[in-house]
C-alpha cells in the first residue's frame, strides 16, 4: 500500500531516530561550521604558501615535509610532550587527591569552603595564573624561592633553567586546572551508592582495597572524561608558556601551539602555521582516541 | 508528550534553517550603495575605524588624543579599537584579504617590508594623491623618521613618533655608592667603575634589558654591537654578519654583567628590581616614565652611555597608515583618513606628554605645552635629544624580521644564562638566520 506523501512525512517525524537527529542538529550544525570546517579549511591552507595579498601558490605537503627536517618543530614537539607527560598527571592527581580528601572528611562544617578553596583557581583567567606565578617564581621577589632558600637550600631560577622551566609550568598548571578535575570527580563519588562500600567493609576490604579496587574502578568514566580534557589542554599549551616564559630560555619551553601562534600571528606565514596546527590536531585526535580505546566507555556499574 | 517533543524539534529545525540562511547570505557587495554605508553614513557623515598596538599608557594617550578629535569634528568621527601588539600585524593583514580593514592604522616602522603590501600608497591611492589632498608635508617631520617611511618609491608610512631605549638610574642607590647622581656614566669607563661602586654597596648594579625576556636581551645586544659600528646583515640581506669579533665583544660585555661582574643574576626581572628601589641602573624604553614615577623611587634619566665608537641605541617609530581599502571605499572616506592622519599628528604634543614618545612632527616636538610637561623635563628632552643627534638604530628591516629576530634572541639569551658561550651563542644564531634567508 502506498502512502500519501504528508503521512508518510508524519511518520517519518513521530520516528524516534528522526526526532534524535533532528534534536543534535542545531549543535551538529554549530559544530560543523566552528569545528570541522575550520580543521577541513586549515588543512586546505597547509597545502598552500599562503598569502593571500601577493598570490597563494600551491605547494602541495611541502609544508608538512619542511617540518620534518625543521629542529625547531622537533624541539617544540619534544617540549609539548614533556609538558604534556607532566602536566596531565599532576592535574588530574590532585584533583583526585582534593576529591577524596573532601570526600572522606565527609559532610563536616566548613567542607564547602575548603572545596570552593580548592576549586577558585580554575575560575581564574591565563594571563592571572601566569603573572601570578611569574612573581611567585621571581628570584628576587618571588616566594617560593625565598621559602626554598630560608630552608638553606638553593633552588635553581626555575622559569630561567632549561631543566626546570617546563615542569615549573606545568605545576603553575596544575594548581589551575585541579580544582575542576576534583569537581567531576566529586560528582562521581557521589553518584557511588553507601551500600557497595559498606558491603566491601563487611567482606572485609581494607581501606586500600577498598580505594583501588572499588573506588577508583567505578570513577573510570570520569577519569577518562578528566583525562580526554586534560590531554587536550595539555596538548595545546599555550597561555601559560607565552606569558611566563615566553618560549625561554632559549626555546626550552617553546611548545607547538606557541610556534603555531609564532609562525601564524608574527611571522604571517599561515601555510606552515597550519600545517603546524594539524600536526598537532593529529596528535590530539590518536591522544583522545588511545584514551578511549584503553580505559573504555564502561563503567563498572553499567552505565555510560 | 512525543508530540510536543516533535513539535520542539521542529522549531529548532526552522530557526537553525533560518540561522545558517543567514550565514550563507552571500556579503554585501564590494562596490554599491551597501558599501557606502560602512565607512560613511548618512548625508556627509564619516566614521574612520582606527586600529593601534598600543596597551596601557600609550593606549590611553591616544585615546585622549582620538576624544579630542571627536569633540571638534562635526561630519567625521574615529572609533578606536586598540589591542595585543604581538597579533596586531596579522590581524591587520587578514582584516585587509577580508575586505574590512579600517581605515587608519600604525605600523612600526621595521615593519614596512612586511606590511606594504597591505598599505595604500598615499601619493598614488585610488583617490590620487592623499598627501597633497591632506596637506601632509615631508618638511614637518624629523627628516630620518620621514625617510624611512618609503618603499620602491612609494610613500606608505607617515611618522607619529620615534621610542627608544635609555638609562633609568635610582639617584638614591648613586648617594649611597658614593656616586654623584647629578652625574650618571657616560663612558665604558664611567659605568664599569659606577656599576662596581652600586654592587659593592650592597645594590643590584644594573639590569641590561627591561624584564629579561629574550627579545629585550637581544636589544641589549644590539646596542652593545651598533656602537661598534656593527651591522646585523649585508645590504641585501643575502647573509648574517654579526658572527665576528664585534658581535663577539658586545656579547661577552653583556654576559660578563651577570656571570663574572657580580652585576646582576640571569632571569631576573629588572622592571620588578627598578620599581622595588634595589637596581641602580636600567636599560628601558621611553615607556618606562609613567612606570619609574609611579614607583616612588628617586630617579633620574640618562643617554644610553658610550660604550665604543659612538653611541648608539635600539629605537623604532610608529607611522600611521591607510590600510589597503576594498573597491567600492569612497575617494571622501580615503582623504578624511588622510586628513585625521595629518590631524592626530598635529596633535600629537600630548603623545609626548601622556604617551612618553617623542612626536614625529616638528611643530608638535617644539609646542610649549610639551616643553613645559613633566614628561619633557624629566626624561622626553633627553630621549629627543638622542633621535636629533641620530644616536638611533632601527631593528631588522625584512620581511622575514620577526623570525631572524626570533633566531638570534634565543642564542643571545642562552649565552647570557650562560648556558653556552658567546662563540657557541653567535655560530647557532648565524647558522639559522642564513638558513631563514636562504629558504625564501
Amino acid at each position: 500500500m502506498r502512502l500519501h506523501p504528508r503521512r508518510l512525512f508524519s511518520r517519518l517525524l513521530r520516528s524516534r531516530q528522526v526526532e534524535g537527529v533532528l534534536f543534535v542538529l542545531p549543535y551538529g550544525a554549530i559544530w560543523a561550521l566552528f569545528l570541522l570546517w575550520p580543521v577541513i579549511y586549515g588543512f586546505y591552507i597547509s597545502l598552500f604558501k599562503w598569502q593571500p595579498l601577493l598570490g597563494s601558490e600551491f605547494i602541495g605537503l611541502k609544508n608538512y615535509a619542511n617540518l620534518l627536517q625543521d629542529a625547531r618543530f622537533w624541539n617544540a614537539l619534544r617540549n609539548t610532550f614533556w609538558f604534556a607527560a607532566l602536566a596531565m598527571p599532576l592535574i588530574i592527581g590532585i584533583g583526585l587527591l582534593f576529591a577524596l580528601f573532601i570526600w572522606g572528611s565527609g559532610r563536616r562544617r566548613g567542607g564547602g569552603f575548603i572545596e570552593a578553596s580548592f576549586f577558585w583557581p580554575y575560575l581564574l583567567n591565563v594571563s592571572i595564573v601566569s603573572i601570578i606565578w611569574k612573581w611567585l617564581f621571581d628570584p628576587d621577589f618571588g616566594l617560593i624561592l625565598a621559602y626554598l632558600r630560608g630552608i638553606g637550600l638553593d633552588p635553581p631560577v626555575f622559569l630561567n633553567d632549561p631543566l626546570w622551566v617546563v615542569p615549573a609550568i606545568a605545576f603553575a598548571t596544575g594548581w589551575w586546572l585541579a580544582g575542576y578535575r576534583m569537581v567531576v570527580f566529586r560528582a562521581a563519588m557521589e553518584d557511588i551508592p553507601d551500600t557497595v562500600f559498606e558491603l566491601a567493609e563487611l567482606d572485609g576490604a581494607n581501606p586500600v582495597v577498598r580505594l583501588f579496587r572499588i573506588l577508583i574502578p567505578l570513577l573510570k568514566p570520569a577519569i577518562l572524561f578528566s583525562l580526554v580534557l586534560t590531554a587536550i589542554s595539555s596538548f595545546r599549551v599555550l597561555g601559560q608558556v607565552l606569558m611566563m616564559t615566553d618560549g625561554g630560555p632559549g626555546r626550552a619551553s617553546e611548545v607547538l601551539a606557541l610556534y603555531l601562534y609564532r609562525a601564524g600571528w608574527q611571522y604571517l606565514e599561515m601555510g606552515r602555521a597550519a600545517a603546524l596546527g594539524f600536526v598537532l590536531f593529529l596528535i590530539i585526535l590518536v591522544v583522545t582516541l588511545v584514551g578511549f580505546w584503553v580505559i573504555g566507555l564502561e563503567s563498572e556499574l553499567g552505565g555510560r | 508528550m512525543r508530540r510536543s517533543q516533535t513539535a520542539l524539534a521542529l522549531v529548532l529545525l526552522i530557526a537553525l534553517m533560518a540561522g545558517l540562511g543567514a550565514c550563507a547570505a552571500p556579503p554585501p557587495p564590494a562596490a554599491g550603495p551597501a558599501q557606502e554605508e560602512a565607512p560613511q553614513t548618512r548625508a556627509e557623515k564619516y566614521t574612520l575605524w582606527f586600529n593601534t598596538l598600543f596597551h596601557s599608557g600609550d593606549a590611553q594617550a591616544m585615546e585622549r588624543i582620538v576624544q579630542l578629535y571627536n569633540e571638534t569634528h562635526q561630519d567625521t568621527q574615529i572609533t578606536l579599537t586598540q589591542g595585543q601588539w604581538s597579533e596586531y600585524y596579522a590581524q591587520l593583514t587578514n582584516a585587509v584579504i577580508a575586505g574590512n580593514p579600517p581605515q587608519i592604522g600604525i605600523v612600526h616602522t621595521n615593519k614596512l617590508s612586511e606590511m606594504y603590501p597591505a598599505l595604500t600608497p598615499l601619493e598614488a591611492s585610488p583617490a590620487g594623491n592623499l598627501l597633497e589632498a591632506a596637506g601632509i608635508q615631508g618638511e614637518n617631520y624629523i627628516e630620518a623618521l620621514w625617510q624611512a617611511g618609503e618603499r620602491d618609491g612609494h610613500r606608505y608610512l607617515v611618522p607619529l613618533d620615534t621610542h627608544m631605549w635609555g638609562m633609568w638610574y635610582n639617584k638614591d642607590i648613586f648617594e649611597a655608592a658614593g656616586l654623584d647622581p647629578e652625574n650618571p656614566p657616560q663612558t665604558m669607563e664611567e659605568f664599569v667603575a659606577a656599576a662596581d661602586a652600586i654592587r659593592d654597596a650592597g645594590f643590584i648594579a644594573f639590569h641590561p634589558a627591561e624584564d629579561a625576556l629574550p627579545r629585550k636581551l637581544r636589544r641589549a645586544w644590539y646596542i652593545l654591537f651598533w656602537q661598534q659600528g656593527g651591522e646585523l646583515f649585508d645590504e641585501g640581506y643575502t647573509q648574517a654578519t654579526f658572527n665576528n669579533e664585534k658581535g663577539l665583544k658586545a656579547l661577552e660585555f653583556l654576559v660578563s654583567m651577570v656571570q663574572e661582574r657580580g652585576w646582576n643574576d640571569p632571569g631576573t626581572d629588572g622592571f620588578k628590581q627598578f620599581t622595588a628601589g634595589q637596581l641602580g641602573m636600567l636599560f628601558a624604553g621611553n615607556w618606562m616614565y609613567w612606570t619609574a614615577k609611579e614607583s616612588g623611587v628617586n630617579w633620574g634619566f640618562a643617554y644610553v652611555p658610550q660604550f665604543y665608537d659612538r653611541r648608539v641605541t635600539w629605537a623604532n617609530s610608529h607611522n600611521l597608515v591607510i590600510p589597503k581599502q576594498p573597491e567600492g571605499v569612497s575617494d571622501e572616506v580615503l582623504v578624511k583618513a588622510a586628513e585625521a592622519i595629518k590631524w592626530i599628528n598635529e596633535n600629537s604634543d600630548l603623545w609626548g606628554i601622556y604617551g612618553g614618545h617623542i612626536p614625529a612632527y616638528k611643530p608638535a616636538l617644539e609646542s610649549q605645552e610639551l616643553r613645559n610637561s613633566d614628561t619633557w623635563q624629566l626624561s622626553l628632552s633627553k630621549f629627543a635629544d638622542m633621535a636629533n643627534n641620530g644616536w638611533i638604530h632601527y631593528p631588522i628591516d625584512h620581511p622575514k624580521g620577526s623570525q631572524l629576530e626570533s633566531a638570534i634572541q634565543v642564542q643571545i639569551q642562552r649565552a647570557y644564562n650562560g648556558e653556552i658561550s658567546p662563540e657557541e651563542a653567535l655560530r647557532l644564531a648565524e647558522e639559522e638566520a642564513n638558513q631563514i634567508l636562504q629558504s625564501q
